[in-house]
């Protein structure tokens, strides 16, 4: 059944929409990633305007992880006070974002930085996961007990100027990394059409030492914070926003993250982390090779100035 | 004296025959409405050649060449050029077209090259690259060359084309045609220009117009997203928020 799309103007394959919506939709709830960065790839390869695709997965990204963000506030799993720093740094990133995302395209240079972004942040953030992870299984296998870093073991990032307590993470830090970390996540996430969830959380464990009850539940909770008000300015700046395209991937997408999230408890950290790694790393690849090899076609065309 | 007869014959020989011909011609739809099932839409161009009002003819004598130009609204498109750059693959070269036409498709009854020559197709605009000539660059050649790959990739996309079989004629003056319009073609005013020829002359043409457009939800949706952009934005919002709730309770064990 073929369903017109008012903004992309094309019309796409009800069944297969909602299907990739469930298939990456299965993939986020599994390892507990918002699934952007499948869903943008995707849909630029099966023929929906780069624009588009990022745009409209922003609003797939806010329903994808709007009932992860629930259940981990119901189980008081979010430090909203640290969400807020987030947030706020983040939407102030986003702004940037968007309006670089203008730039570039109108510049002919897009397609470039969003492979370029792809291929750098998945292709470091895959490997440091895979090494991790394959640490963590050699270790078990051997019978170590691995003992996790305390939560509030201190590093130099903390000791710079500004400090805020957040009850919640059990933390005196300075905000000025935590607005770092917010406005670099709002930038990337907003040009790439990513809610960044597999940046924020590394970021929150590793840099800020967050602890692991409520580092998933504040990603969620800024992921959809952010990406929400990402929607919106692409909304009024691109006008780019397929609402009709972004409900089908969000009603494949929240049913898919169901199963995913049911499957993903017979497998173990580790080895979900290290899975996880894999298909990070295969799409940093792909977009590498885009990069490097010859292209199909040299040549491309676009329309310039998106008026109506 | 003399000059008198050259003259009676100069217009005897140049405007007589050009007006001895009128064409009526008929499109099937004069909207195409773009709705949520919208998979493209097939179109009849059909006409008649007779003679016209004023002569004593009684009937036309062919034979008699049709061509049936599709133009859709005008863009302002850029081509690029990717070239290696320190082993990078980068956009590096770009011509910009001005008044570009968003779809173009030719259908004629013979091949364009035997119907007349490419002089009288490039001054009416029928060949797809006499559309590539209003360029940004200064440089003829490389404007030339980008004007033909852009040709190619919007033959590729299904937007140009050009049917050098597509007029058929089931009597001698009576022709039609049919086009399918692509479910990409982009919605606006289209015309659809004909063009009459007889020993490679044309010896009348006649225009139509028609609309693509949304209708209905689609409509309704394609301009909120331009008239009231924050509106529109908030709303996704709302939707994903709650699509994302109900996903929670419906699945929650």
């Amino acid at each position: 059944m073929q369903i017109y799309l008012p903004i992309a103007e094309l019309s796409v394959n009800l069944f297969f929409l909602v299907g990739i919506g469930g298939a990456v939709g299965f993939l986020s709830g599994l390892f507990g990633v918002g699934g952007g960065f499948l869903l943008t790839p995707l849909l630029i390869f099966s023929g929906v305007p780069a624009p588009v695709a990022v745009a409209s997965v922003t609003g797939q990204v806010v329903a994808a992880s709007t009932s992860g963000a629930l259940a981990h506030y119901r189980r008081g799993a979010i430090d909203l006070h640290l969400a807020l720093y987030l947030v706020l740094s983040g939407v102030l990133g986003a702004f940037g974002g968007v309006a670089a995302f203008a730039l570039l395209r109108d510049a002919g240079q897009l397609d470039f930085v969003i492979s370029f972004g792809f291929l750098v942040l998945l292709g470091s953030v895959g490997t440091l996961m895979l090494i991790e992870s394959t640490r963590a299984i050699l270790k078990q296998r051997r019978g170590i007990i691995v003992r996790e870093r305390l939560p509030n073991q201190h590093n130099w990032i903390h000791g710079l100027p500004m400090r805020v307590r957040f009850k919640k993470s059990r933390l005196y830090i300075s905000v000025l990394p935590v607005l770092i970390i917010g406005l670099f996540i709002g930038f990337v996430g907003s040009l790439l059409g990513i809610g960044g969830g597999f940046i924020m959380v590394p970021a929150l464990v590793y840099l800020l030492r967050v602890p692991g009850n409520v580092v998933i539940g504040t990603s969620l909770a800024q992921v959809v914070a952010m990406m929400a008000a990402t929607t919106i300015l692409h909304a009024v700046q691109s006008q780019s926003v397929d609402i009709l395209l972004a409900f089908c991937l969000m009603v494949g997408g929240t049913a898919g993250a169901q199963f995913g999230a049911s499957a993903g408890k017979y497998l173990r950290g580790e080895q979900l982390r290290g899975l996880l790694a894999l298909l990070v790393l295969a799409v940093a690849i792909r977009f590498g090779l885009s990069l490097v090899l010859a292209p199909a076609d040299v040549f491309s065309m676009a329309v310039m100035g998106q008026t109506q | 004296m003399s000059r008198l007869l050259l003259l009676l014959a100069v217009l005897l020989g140049l405007v007589a025959p050009a007006h001895a011909e009128r064409l009526v011609s008929l499109v099937s739809n004069d909207t195409v409405e773009i709705t949520s099932s919208f998979d493209g839409e097939r179109m009849n161009f059909f006409g008649t050649i007779i003679p016209d009002a004023g002569s004593d003819q009684k009937f036309v004598t062919g034979p008699f060449h049709v061509v049936v130009v599709v133009l859709g609204p005008t863009q302002n498109r850029v081509a690029w050029q990717k070239t290696n750059v320190l082993g990078v693959w980068l956009n590096t070269e770009q011509v910009e077209f001005l008044n570009f036409p968003s779809y173009f498709h030719v259908l004629s009854s013979a091949r364009l090259t035997d119907i007349t020559d490419v002089t009288t197709l490039t001054t009416n605009l029928i060949l797809p690259e006499s559309h590539t000539l209003a360029t940004s660059s200064d440089d003829w050649w490389k404007g030339a060359v980008f004007g033909r790959e852009l040709v190619r990739l919007m033959t590729e996309q299904g937007l140009f084309g050009v049917q050098e079989n597509g007029v058929n004629f089931p009597a001698e003056n009576f022709y039609s045609a049919r086009l399918t319009l692509p479910s990409n073609a982009p919605p606006g005013p289209y015309i659809a220009l004909t063009y009459v020829f007889k020993n490679g002359e044309i010896i009348a043409r006649k225009s139509e117009g028609f609309a693509v457009r949304k209708i209905g939800f689609e409509r309704f949706l394609a301009l909120s997203a331009v008239q009231q952009p924050l509106l529109y934005g908030v709303i996704c919002v709302i939707l994903a928020l709650f699509t994302g709730w109900m996903g929670g309770v419906l699945f929650r064990r």
